[in-house]
């Protein structure tokens, strides 16, 4: 027989372990809900599993149309389009993950203020559902690749913890945002300028060694910037990410993501008393 | 053993007076004050008090929807609410695939789903339309559907908010068997609900809760009688036809019931709903030629009804010493939906005075039942008088 001690809202900074006891009891929901999320994506659009492919497709079309052909934009020698593609995989994983789990509580509010779960299930099940389109996104990179005659390297394993703290950065930025998003909507009217924003702050149109050297330390507690330059190096250019860009991203989003979580559970204990 | 335990247990709300230069002034309130209280193992608890007397933060404090101010609760065993939780559906899923999803909702694992779907849809009762979209669902099916779902939690202590308002009578039939059910098998369970009958019925002891406190805690049918009385003492002002002269107390009214048709006690009833009322009368020493009457006073403490043995005919009848009972039956309660206080009092018709002056210990509430334009009911039907159709049609809604 299991005890359960429900204790006051103050006192969830203290219980890490048991967040994540209580959360792995859901694993059934969180599985039920992310396949829902992703069915009920593309069930109501008719071009269904096409937008995962769209979407970045269409915004290399505009990107490589704008940055490369108007603007000049260098490209550290990769075709251009390619050159966006590869920054744009991680980035829409990014954008749109924490685009939707923002407001994932606030869309939920009915159930939130009825049941019980681990919120952070709701944020999560969005990040599940990037990650499947990440994975249709990447197979159209294996074509463009072929396209443009860049070898796909054994170098191509490393972006799979590159995409894991991918998913943990974008997981630390969801839980925050969504947490602020209950008390305060303003996040969610100011988040697409804040996103955009975001991307520029990011080497994702322009390359990494386009920085000034001596900004470079402060661009680089940006975890996007390594995460983003460490999916160039590896698919581009076949090479190890370089360690410099990927070690900030980690140690930041180390840090960020235990507090990050935290501040969530805090948040989520009166939640449904505001949303 | 004990299942639930609250421990000094207080939840503040801040609410937020809005003002139109933003900020606003913030208001504290407490929903529960130092809540300590235990329930055993297999008891079942009903709780009961006026709207914001903290019943439902007790819900949401059960149910971890929020969570204390401060101290603290434990629970032994797996907890689950019955309520209505049609709102964890999506409109384009099937019936079958909601189950599913709400189910995991509720905590429960994708295989002890599989294993009751069939339970669930057929104790919903919308077999037929289990393949369909949810969107093209009625609103009873809807909430029968989620309702079923939750019905079939496997749980240890289960809290039951107002459920049994849910759905039709055959519906609200199998529920409570479902309850009955559940409530043999040994779980632990805390009721909430404004049908303070269904709680004495169910319970094995009530709390009554006022402004965030536990006031008292006991027997169902000493704790709803307290509640009665504080409800009357509250709500009604003064009432206009207290006695004048003296009570003699040679007979005593000990109590007013009131009773469904079928003789379960009723706390409340619907306009246009058949009514027993049932008065306790203990007489020591015997009264001729009396008259019982029952009043039912409105908030403003005006009588609004009145029920009275033979009072203008000639027959007469007289209490002789013992424990009485009379009761009045009406067949189609005609009063608007309200709260009511009760009064009785006991006469003699040959105008010697007032024998016996009850008053302020029952309340009666009438729900919305046959519709009301005017100030009251009254059972009436329709027909053509034209020599068209006889038929008589009922006119009421």
């Amino acid at each position: 027989m299991s005890t359960v001690v429900i204790r006051p809202a103050s006192s969830a900074w203290l219980h890490l372990g048991d967040h994540l006891a209580r959360l792995r009891e859901y694993t059934d929901l969180l599985h039920t809900l992310s396949l829902h999320r992703i069915s009920v994506r593309y069930k109501q659009t008719s071009l269904g599993v096409l937008w995962a492919v769209l979407q970045p497709l269409l915004m290399m079309v505009i990107f490589t149309g704008v940055f490369s052909v108007l603007a000049k934009m260098p490209s550290e020698g990769a075709p251009y389009a390619l050159f966006a593609y590869t920054a744009l995989l991680p980035w829409t994983f990014f954008s749109t993950t924490v685009g939707n789990a923002t407001n994932s509580l606030v869309t939920h509010t009915q159930l939130i203020t009825k049941v019980y779960f681990p919120r952070e299930i709701l944020p999560i099940t969005y990040l599940v559902a990037a990650v499947f389109d990440f994975g249709i996104g990447f197979l159209v990179l294996l074509g463009l690749m072929g396209w443009f005659h860049v070898p796909l390297t054994l170098q191509t394993w490393n972006l799979i913890p590159v995409i894991a703290l991918l998913a943990a950065w974008s997981l630390a930025v969801s839980l925050v945002l969504a947490a602020v998003q209950v008390r305060f909507r303003d996040i969610g009217v100011a988040l697409p300028v804040l996103l955009q924003l975001w991307m520029f702050g990011s080497p994702v149109i322009y390359p990494l060694s386009a920085l000034p050297e001596s900004w470079r330390n402060w661009y680089l507690l940006n975890p996007m910037a390594g995460i983003v330059s460490s999916c160039r190096d590896i698919l581009l250019r076949g090479v190890a990410p370089d360690p410099v860009p990927l070690r900030f991203a980690l140690i930041v989003t180390t840090i960020a993501l235990p507090i990050a979580y935290l501040f969530f559970k805090r948040a989520e204990a009166t939640m449904a008393d505001l949303i | 053993m004990i299942d639930v335990r609250f421990e000094d247990v207080s939840k503040r709300y801040r609410l937020r007076a809005s003002s139109r230069h933003g900020g606003g002034r913030e208001q504290e309130f407490w929903a529960v004050r130092d809540l300590r209280f235990d329930v055993q193992r297999g008891e079942t608890v009903g709780v009961i008090g006026h709207n914001g007397a903290g019943k439902s933060t007790i819900l949401k404090l059960l149910s971890r929807i929020t969570a204390p101010t401060a101290g603290t609760i434990t629970l032994n065993g797996r907890l689950a609410a019955l309520i209505e939780v049609g709102s964890g559906f999506h409109p384009e899923l099937t019936g079958r695939e909601n189950v599913f999803l709400s189910g995991s909702i509720l905590g429960m694992k994708r295989r002890e789903i599989a294993q009751k779907l069939d339970r669930i849809i057929e104790f919903s009762g919308v077999e037929r339309f289990v393949d369909m979209p949810v969107k093209w669902y009625s609103s009873g099916m809807y909430v029968r559907l989620g309702f079923a779902v939750a019905a079939h939690l496997e749980a240890d202590i289960l809290l039951v908010d107002e459920v049994l308002a849910v759905g039709d009578a055959a519906f609200q039939l199998r529920c409570y068997e479902r309850i009955g059910e559940l409530r043999r098998a040994g779980t632990t369970m805390l009721f909430i609900s404004h049908d303070l009958g269904s709680i004495e019925r169910l319970s094995d002891r009530v709390m009554l809760m006022d402004h965030g406190r536990l006031v008292a805690s006991g027997a169902p049918r000493d704790i709803v009688r307290e509640y009665q009385q504080l409800v009357a003492s509250t709500y009604v002002s003064d009432v206009a036809d207290v006695p004048a002269s003296a009570v003699t107390g040679v007979a005593r009214i000990s109590d007013v019931r009131f009773l469904q048709r079928d003789g379960h006690q009723v706390f409340s009833t619907c306009t246009g709903d058949p009514l027993r009322a049932l008065v306790d009368i203990d007489v020591t020493s015997p009264v001729h030629d009396a008259i019982v009457e029952v009043f039912y006073y409105s908030r403003d403490g005006r009588t609004l009804h009145c029920q009275q043995s033979t009072a203008l005919s000639g027959a007469s009848f007289a209490l002789a010493p013992g424990r009485r009972c009379l009761e009045f039956t009406c067949e189609a309660m005609g009063l608007q939906p309200g709260i009511y206080t009760i009064g009785a009092s006991i006469r003699e018709r040959a105008g010697a005075g007032i024998v016996d002056w009850w008053y302020g210990g029952r309340v009666l509430a009438v729900e919305p039942g046959k519709s009301v334009r005017g100030h009251f009911y009254a059972p009436h039907e329709w027909r053509w008088a034209d020599g068209a159709a006889a038929e008589r049609h009922p006119a009421d809604v």
